[in-house]
């Protein structure tokens, strides 16, 4: 390794391996990049490190104390060792102290499975504790929003405290008293009530000391299935684990993507979940009323498209994926021609997040309006997404419907048409007339991409299992394309963005595996997330 | 003969009028206790002898005013921001409120233009700070190590029994809140008490009674 110094590196030694890495890498941080993880509470990557929770000490050689990894960089020439007999009797010696107030409640606490507490005392911990004397009680304290503090649970890492005055710039929070009497809290009565991104300070607290109302003992954290997926809530497109039991979206937490949300979200993308559960879904093909096999439903549909004489009219929504309208927009083109318009909920004013600009909640409501906008979908309807389609409701042409429910409409919708195709995932009145309703599934339950407000291309992938027959909307739509154009279907998600990729000059070149799981700027190499 | 055997007397309750403070001397230690000390100063030991600083206090004072307000001007105005300024705006609005209630800790929030909780989160952290009422006078027994060993406990206890107080009450009266203290840096004399600004030391419990006494005619 040392082969690729240059004078902006060093190289130092740890436990035995030799590490090259930019100066100014401190030593938790190289160890990180060669994969040994060194305990650690108050240092958060997002935030500033304070070196207080002495947890990351480490072993230094020739040095006479230990030194916080978490703050001390790497210099030419170190010799460091995070396993020393040392560096774990010193990691044992501070747990124990961790543990002296603590009130081992993890049978009850919503962290259980995902504690740092619990995986270093399981790890390097003392097998019994020493403590006679009686724990230090705080109780517990409802600091508004979503959040629930649990004194007792906490280790005084600080990064709550700090997020609120460093990310979120809105310092509300503060260590009250000191020493043994510390405790969190914010200016009396005052809580978090109305700060807009105060549920990360949940996602961030190594313990169960800060916990979510919205999540309290609704599933354990082993039980939770985690994909990556991208936040439907606005067009900023946050990166986002969708955490899932037994196919029922418990919550969502952000992921890791420095280019777009950093280690954040805001509470409204993360409480804006439920409807993924929703249960009056479009579950079979229906073909005039009747329950059909997806064969017989495509080949009539394919039959009943060639021969409408009419014009074509469409609508879908700024919650479909790139495939689905590039794939809409490529039936559309072969049956002649035709406009798709879009609806999309939007609001006023953005709310950034001040300690990390990239990231802001958006006006648009809806992950996918630059794709729309780079499809050239025209724009209808108002700031709810309600209203707009009066035309489309009485079009006597072909009239197709993707994704969006039109909910705002009566059962009347599309009585003129000639023919009637709607693609959703829910049950609506508005399908009534429809000729043809195919289920679709949601984002949750599929994969593809959203553009977000950057232009950035970010995938998503399938974290909940759809009900009976519902496909995706770019099966569909692609099977269709290939039938009247003679070409091969695509039969998955990255065979359909290819397809649109060829002939969408704004995703020209590129394919799913440069997106990875950060996604890409289309027209930029792939991003990649370093740190 | 040196510079400092002009000085008539030195004590350490009194830094001398350093320009930033508007109090006299008369102010901070009393009427009676001006001129009457011995010239020759004498060790801070023998404070105990003394009257000491009975500042005004009122919980209602307006906040930073008049001199005061002069006072966090100047104050401010050493420092590069007002964050710095915050423990010597806490100690003004505790001299004359006499503690620091969540409503002045607002206030000097707003003058600072720093969050209440951050302003909470200091004044919590400095035991100087009275976060609840206390009475006319402040007594804070030591009873860390050095004075630990040599009965502070019994002090403690002796101060409670004459006030007839509990542990951080004020007694019926108004005059006293007795609290425990960590170490005062008085331990080669303990045991160490602290009563408002003034140092009380080698005080064994049969002492008690009678500073009491003296406190109270202070207070009248
Ligand atoms: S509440 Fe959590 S994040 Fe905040 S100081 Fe305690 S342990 Fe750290
Ligand atoms: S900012 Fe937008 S994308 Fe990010 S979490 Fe909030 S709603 Fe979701
Ligand atoms: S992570 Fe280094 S001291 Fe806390
Ligand atoms: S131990 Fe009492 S003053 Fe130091």
């Amino acid at each position: 390794m040392s082969d690729q110094q240059t004078p902006n590196t060093v190289t130092f030694t740890l436990d035995g391996q030799e590490v090259t890495v930019p100066k100014g890498t401190t030593i938790l941080r190289a160890a990180e990049s060669i994969g040994i993880k060194i305990p650690h509470y108050c240092f958060h990557p997002g935030l500033s490190s304070p070196a207080m929770c002495r947890l990351c000490l480490v072993e230094v050689e020739g040095w006479p104390r230990m030194a916080p990894s978490c703050k001390e960089t790497a210099q030419d020439g170190m010799v460091v060792f995070t396993n020393s007999e040392l560096a774990q009797k010193q990691r044992t010696g501070v747990l124990e102290f961790y543990l002296v107030n603590h009130p081992l409640d993890c049978p009850i606490c919503d962290q259980s499975g995902e504690c740092d507490l619990q995986d270093y005392v399981f790890e390097e911990g003392r097998e019994h504790g020493r403590g006679r004397e009686p724990k230090r009680v705080l109780g517990r304290d409802d600091f508004g929003g979503d959040v629930l503090f649990n004194g007792d649970r906490c280790v005084m890492c600080t990064r709550c405290v700090r997020f609120m005055r460093e990310v979120a710039e809105d310092e509300r929070l503060c260590v009250v008293e000191r020493g043994n009497r510390a405790v969190i809290d914010t200016f009396f009565e005052e809580g978090l009530e109305g700060s807009p991104y105060a549920g990360n300070i949940i996602d961030i607290c190594p313990v169960g000391a800060l916990i979510s109302k919205d999540f309290l003992h609704k599933a354990r954290a082993w039980d939770l299935d985690r994909t990556p997926s991208v936040c439907p809530s606005c067009s900023q497109g946050c990166n986002i684990t969708l955490q899932v039991r037994d196919d029922l979206v418990q919550r969502l937490k952000p992921r890791e993507n420095l280019e777009v949300n950093g280690w954040w979200m805001c509470d409204f993308g993360r409480h804006n979940y439920e409807w993924m559960n929703r249960t009056d879904r479009t579950e079979v093909p229906m073909v005039r009323g009747q329950e059909v096999g997806w064969a017989d439903a495509l080949g009539d549909l394919l039959q009943a498209l060639k021969d409408a004489k009419e014009s074509v009219k469409a609508v879908t929504w700024a919650h479909a994926p790139n495939e689905e309208m590039g794939l809409l927009s490529g039936l559309l083109a072969e049956l002649g021609g035709g406009e798709v318009v879009y609806r999309s909920p939007r609001t006023e004013g953005e709310v950034p997040l001040p300690g990390f600009p990239l990231l802001a909640r958006r006006e648009d409501l809806a992950p996918n309006v630059n794709g729309a906008e780079i499809f050239g979908f025209r724009r209808v309807g108002d700031n709810n997404s309600q209203g707009g389609l009066d035309e489309l409701a009485g079009h006597d042409g072909v009239l197709i419907v993707v994704g969006d429910p039109i909910e705002d409409y009566g059962e009347d919708f599309g009585s003129k048409a000639e023919l009637y195709v709607y693609l959703g995932s829910y049950q609506s009145k508005t399908a009534s007339n429809a000729h043809f309703v195919l289920p679709i599934t949601t984002f949750a339950e599929q994969e593809g991409t959203y553009t977000n407000v950057q232009g950035r291309v970010q995938r998503f992938w399938p974290g909940v299992r759809s009900p009976a027959s519902a496909r995706p909307g770019w099966l569909i739509l692609g099977a269709l394309v290939a039938e009247l154009t003679g070409t091969e279907a695509p039969v998955s998600a990255d065979q359909a963005f290819a397809k649109i990729a060829e002939k969408t000059s704004e995703f020209g070149g590129i394919t799913y595996r440069d997106l990875g799981p950060r996604g890409a700027v289309a027209g930029k190499p792939a991003g990649v997330s370093g740190d | 003969m040196s510079e400092a055997r002009k000085i008539p007397f030195r004590n350490p309750g009194w830094a001398g009028n350093t320009g930033e403070f508007d109090l006299t001397e008369a102010q901070v230690r009393g009427d009676e206790y001006v001129g009457k000390r011995p010239p020759e100063g004498g060790h801070a030991s023998g404070a105990s002898t003394y009257p000491y600083m009975l500042a005004e206090r009122d919980p209602e004072a307006p906040i930073f005013d008049g001199p005061f307000k002069e006072r966090l001007e100047k104050i401010r105005s050493r420092y590069p921001d007002a964050r710095s300024a915050l423990l010597p705006a806490l100690g003004m609005a505790q001299e004359l409120r006499g503690y620091l209630s969540p409503e002045t800790m607002e206030q000097v929030a707003g003058l600072l233009d720093l969050s209440p909780a951050y302003v909470r989160g200091v004044a919590t952290f400095y035991t100087m700070y009275n976060k609840r009422p206390v009475g006319r006078f402040l007594i804070q027994v030591c009873t860390n190590i050095s004075c630990g060993i040599c009965g502070g406990d019994d002090v403690l206890q002796a101060f409670l029994n004459n006030t007839e107080t509990e542990l951080g009450e004020t007694s019926e009266d108004g005059n006293f809140t007795v609290i425990e203290a960590e170490c005062l840096a008085g331990c080669g004399f303990p045991t160490t008490v602290q009563i408002n600004s003034r140092y009380y030391e080698n005080v064994m419990p049969k002492d008690v009674p009678e500073i009491l006494e003296r406190l109270k005619a202070q207070g009248e």
